[in-house]
């Protein structure tokens, strides 16, 4: 675990530096139009290459049937969702209550 | 008594409105992010790192989707360079963020551009946008407020976690990371606005599976820049970008 303080130090630089370099006074250089564009598809694609293996793998790790798998119910049903309501929070909420629904089910 | 102190921090009591606010708007996002501290608290201790080292991670780097992705990859015993270059690629998205109040904050002293860009996360970054859209002026006291708010609840969960973790085991068996999986598909299905948006999250999400099951330690970073560059080259026919 010696490894662990030269990965938080490292994270820590790394996550800080992304969030302050173009508040520093001294990076002269914008982003063009075309890193702004490519950057704008950062955030649903990371975020998507998180949840869609949780939704879709998740069965793996509690052994359970791929279709009757409490992640890929929940998270249809939560994507279902999310297209009728706008509301972050109800989403969430809607999601994690029809999972543990499941849960509780299976 | 309390009310005299806090106009006086704030030396306008425009000031208190607008931290009421602020902390209004985040926290029902700060809400769903408490599962998800709790998973890296507990995921933290269960991987085999201490209390203490679990929660410095939540209070330096303060980042969920980067310390997730880096405590599997130290629970698998994975090497340095994977750790940092999923945090860069996990983190990139940030750098937009910052580019976006670049001109609001870049004429502030050093320290207020510190604390502005410790605290953007992407909750942050999304209340105080909607919140410029909404008064037309960006507010440094809102977005210090909302990301502070964040802050402290990102980390009372992430210790709640550390609790739970040491005394009850096989907590993430729970589900906790479903949370997640919720708060990630409330937060991106909104955002499919046009054709390049929707194929950038279809061939991330494909991407991502694929990867999953042959090249773990890379699957997340793999994923993000196929589903950034398809995103990329795909033209959207209104093009309101270029």
């Amino acid at each position: 675990m010696n490894d662990f303080w030269l990965a938080l130090l490292g994270m820590t630089c790394i996550t800080f530096s992304c969030r302050y370099l173009f508040f520093s006074k001294t990076v002269p250089f914008e982003l063009g139009p075309k890193i702004k564009r490519l950057l704008s598809y950062t955030a649903p694609s990371v975020l998507t290459a998180m949840w869609v293996p949780i939704v879709f793998l998740g069965h793996q790790q509690t052994n359970s049937d791929f279709i009757t798998s409490p992640f890929l119910i929940a998270g249809v049903a939560t994507v279902i969702f999310s297209l009728k309501i706008k509301n972050t929070l109800a989403v969430v909420m809607f999601g994690m209550s029809i999972f543990g629904a499941l849960k509780v089910l299976f | 008594m309390s009310d005299r102190t806090a106009i006086a921090k704030g030396s306008f009591p425009s000031d208190f409105k607008t931290m009421n606010r602020a902390i209004i708007d985040i926290f029902p996002l700060a809400l769903a992010v408490v599962p998800w501290g709790v998973l890296c608290g507990s995921l933290a201790i269960n991987i085999g790192l201490t209390p203490l080292q679990a929660q410095l991670m939540s209070l330096l780097v303060f980042a969920g989707a980067a310390q997730l992705a880096a405590l599997t990859i130290l629970g698998a015993v994975g090497p340095l360079s994977s750790i940092y270059s999923s945090t860069f690629v996990i983190s990139s998205r940030h750098l937009l963020y910052s580019a976006v109040f670049r001109d609001h904050v870049r004429k502030s002293s050093l320290g207020l551009r510190c604390s502005i860009a410790f605290f953007l996360t992407d909750e942050m970054f999304a209340v105080t946008c909607a919140y410029m859209e909404k008064t037309k002026s960006f507010s440094a006291v809102y977005a210090l407020s909302s990301g502070i708010t964040f802050y402290l609840i990102w980390n009372i969960s992430t210790f709640a976690g550390i609790i739970a973790g040491q005394h009850i085991p096989n907590l993430e068996h729970l589900g906790l990371e479903f949370a997640i999986a919720a708060t990630f598909i409330a937060i991106v299905m909104p955002t499919i606005k046009n054709r390049s948006t929707l194929i950038a999250i279809i061939s991330s999400g494909l991407s991502a599976v694929f990867f999953s099951l042959f090249i773990k330690e890379y699957a997340l970073i793999a994923a993000t820049f196929i589903g950034m560059l398809f995103g990329y080259l795909t033209k959207d026919k209104e093009n309101i970008d270029e």
